[in-house]
């Protein structure tokens, strides 16, 4: 293993070698002549992050990358073959455990749910909070920090403080106000609900960061457009439609990609509302983190890592490909 | 910038790269010796095996030298690092391990086979030891069992008699029923027992309830430890999962207790295990609600009608590393100290929990009290958790199985469970 990373770190720091001296000989040619000294100083500069990127991003893709193709488990772990014979053995697993719609089905099924809701609630509901917090008028920093606030507290704080607020107890806090009008204990972390519950939180603690983003973009339009619609007898909704979408396009397509990555890979809320690994509340994240880290699965929790990034980089590519700004 | 200011980081960088590499232990030096501990150095149980490790030391002055690891078990951080000291082959000599997880290990390689190391008569001196396979693997450092604490107010208020409930006779499942019918009939509770239905996400619920189900003559897997279909969710197994639903219909217990219902009066009846004693004891916490022993009682399991009695037992034990030391001589002699009586009542009066060392058990408990009951019930009907190498995948679905007990009916929640995990034992084949 050792030695298979030290390979790979050869290979890497030939590749950056020879960038150094493509460098260095395209700088020789070029007119504006750097000194050499210079040259070699903003690589030895260089040499640390690379180096810790190499170790700290590059070298655990490469090797997750390869575990998905082996039967590598933490109890065993110097004993390692293809799996399944043919290097395939964990995908076909999850391709059967699929079909009898075991946790990898709910799993899919789960995040697809969350994705589908959570991306839009979420931008919703930040456009629509920058929208109001945008306009000028007293008390806006006031809702503009209450808004942002959830976004400064983790995620494993309020999923804690959102399942005390919920608890199926007589004592959780939801509870306790439903009891002094009379109405009995409720179960909100139900099977049936917590999903809902999971899409509610996450919505409600990410939008903060994106209402942020979008102030910031609104700031950008320029007033004159807004005038020129004005001018031209625009009401209200169409200077909306044919100004502020126009103008926040890019913003948009940043904030839908980032939300949409985010939602694929949630993982704290349903680990912490629902305690444990069920089928109700099951995520892709939580399923591999369950395989890998739970029961030693290694090679399967890095394979259900390799399918999911496939998966959200094809999506976010498609939405990169359908929502950018086409030249004229 | 002065240049050579600029070597400082990357010098400090290179040597915390140099750092990484292979800790140097030498294996071919038996009087020095390794153990590590799943606890942190300042808590009780720390310091009762500071006090014996100090005591070995001393006796074996010149011959034999243990050094002493703590690492908390704190998030996984324990057995990770048992895991990557697996991987690079330099386990401790002598090591602490969840029992339930003695098959993984085992056949995983951590452990080394201590069956020629421990004769049957010292064997025998334990309640119950740490088997793979028929061979020995890990020797307990203490026990736990458990029962149904009870409020002996509202016992005696709702008219229920347990005087001749004992470990030797103990109550039926029907009696339990009628006796939480009893309770349930008073007024101002939340239900008559605490059955900790709700305690899925850790190993709580499936240590307190695993004996319900063996005594209906239930199991769980097979004898390979591999396969679970008509097992788990064999008909005799689902009779244990169908009592456990029906307290849960007649409204006798539910899922959403506190974990103070039982102390501050809200249930007459609490399953848990022996470390309810002190809690119970701490009369600053508790006074008003128990002053003194004779406000509450501890009753045995109950068994099914027609079945068995069974109880549970297991906690941590001791195992010796399978690491690239050929001469385990000295090791089986730590090991052989570390469990004897006179150590095995050191560790259990810092924790409290009953002796693993059989001749420890003499004058443990005064006969009659709680303790007495948790001892004789861990030997005469103690059985031990399922014996299968995907320990963790069973403990997650026993706690599937309880947790849709209520929505989903036994049927549905218990197949589930044992299709769930036949897939995940069969990744271990």
């Amino acid at each position: 293993m050792a030695l298979i990373a030290l390979y790979v770190f050869a290979a890497f720091i030939v590749i950056f070698l020879a960038v150094f001296i493509k460098d260095f000989i395209k700088n020789r040619k070029s007119h504006y002549k750097y000194h050499k000294g210079e040259v070699i100083m903003a690589f030895v500069l260089l040499a640390p992050s690379v180096v810790l990127a190499f170790f700290l991003v590059l070298l655990p893709i490469i090797t997750s990358l390869g575990f998905s193709f082996t039967n590598y488990t933490l109890g065993d772990p110097n004993n390692i073959s293809l799996a399944g014979g043919d290097g395939f053995g964990n995908f076909r697993d999850l391709i059967s455990e699929f079909q009898i719609k075991g946790d990898f089905y709910h799993a899919i099924k789960n995040t697809a749910i969350f994705v589908v809701f959570v991306v839009p609630i979420q931008i919703g509901l930040a456009l629509g909070l920058a929208l109001f917090v945008n306009n000028k008028r007293r008390g806006t920093t006031i809702f503009k920090v209450c808004f942002f606030a959830p976004v400064a507290v983790s995620l494993s704080v309020t999923a804690f403080f959102w399942r005390e607020v919920l608890a199926n107890r007589p004592d959780g806090i939801m509870n306790s106000i439903l009891a002094n009008f009379g109405i009995p204990n409720q179960d909100f972390l139900g099977t049936d609900k917590i999903l809902g519950w999971m899409i509610a939180i996450s919505a409600w603690q990410g939008c903060g960061y994106q209402m942020l983003i979008f102030l910031s973009a609104l700031g950008n339009i320029r007033k004159d457009l807004y005038e020129a619609a004005r001018v031209d007898g625009a009401n209200s909704f169409q200077r909306f439609k044919t100004v502020t979408i126009p103008g926040l396009r890019p913003t948009m397509l940043f904030i839908l990609i980032t939300v949409f990555i985010g939602a694929c890979r949630v993982l704290i809320q349903p680990m912490l509302l629902d305690q444990g690994v069920y089928p109700g509340s099951v995520t892709l994240s939580l399923y591999m983190y369950n395989q890998g880290q739970k029961y030693g699965n290694v090679g399967l929790s890095c394979a259900v890592a390799l399918l999911m990034t496939i998966v959200i980089g094809s999506i976010t590519f498609l939405q990169r490909q359908l929502l950018k700004e086409k030249k004229k | 910038m002065n240049k050579k200011v600029l070597l400082v980081p990357l010098a400090a960088m290179t040597l915390s790269l140099v750092g990484c590499g292979e800790p140097d232990v030498d294996y071919t030096d038996n009087t020095r010796l390794t153990m590590r501990v799943h606890v942190d150095e300042g808590s009780e149980e720390g310091n009762g095996y500071k006090e014996i490790i100090t005591a070995f030391n001393r006796e074996n002055n010149g011959k034999i030298r243990v050094d002493l690891e703590f690492v908390a078990r704190s998030g996984g951080i324990y057995e990770t690092q048992l895991d990557n000291d697996k991987r690079k082959n330099t386990l401790p000599d002598l090591f602490t391990f969840d029992a339930p997880k003695c098959a993984y290990y085992a056949k995983n390689g951590y452990l080394y086979d201590l069956s020629s190391s421990f004769s049957t008569t010292e064997q025998d001196n334990f309640v119950a030891l740490n088997r793979y396979q028929s061979k020995l693997f890990g020797i307990p450092i203490q026990e736990s069992s458990a029962g149904f604490y009870y409020n002996k107010d509202m016992f005696n208020r709702a008219g229920i008699d347990v005087s001749g409930i004992t470990v030797d006779n103990p109550w039926t499942f029907s009696q339990f029923k009628e006796a939480c019918a009893k309770l349930k009939a008073l007024p101002g509770l939340k239900g008559a027992v605490d059955m900790r239905l709700d305690a899925t996400a850790d190993e709580t619920a499936t240590y307190l309830l695993y004996p319900f189900i063996y005594s209906c003559g239930g199991s769980f897997v097979d004898s390979t430890g591999l396969h679970a279909l008509n097992y788990f969710n064999s008909a005799n197994s689902k009779k244990g999962f169908q009592f456990l639903k029906d307290l849960l219909d007649n409204g006798y217990t539910g899922t959403n207790y506190g974990a103070q219902d039982f102390f501050t009066h809200q249930v007459g009846m609490y399953l848990s295990s022996g470390w309810t004693i002190p809690e119970l004891d701490n009369h600053v916490k508790w006074g008003q609600y128990f002053p003194d022993r004779n406000s509450w009682g501890l009753l045995p399991y109950p068994k099914a009608d027609d079945g068995t009695a069974v109880s549970c037992n297991g906690s941590w034990s001791y195992a010796i590393g399978n690491n690239p030391r050929t001469d385990k001589s000295n090791v089986v002699t730590l090991l052989k100290y570390i469990t004897n009586a006179k150590s095995s009542k050191v560790i259990t009066q810092h924790t409290g929990m009953i002796p693993a060392n059989k001749e420890a058990q003499v004058g443990y408990a005064n006969p009659g009290s709680a303790e007495d009951v948790l001892l004789q019930q861990l030997n005469k009907t103690s059985v031990q958790r399922p014996e299968t190498v995907g320990y963790a995948q069973f403990s997650s679905a026993f706690g599937r199985a309880i947790k849709y007990l209520k929505d989903y009916g036994v049927d549905k929640s218990v197949d589930d469970a044992a299709q769930y995990l036949e897939k995940e034992l069969s990744r271990l084949k």
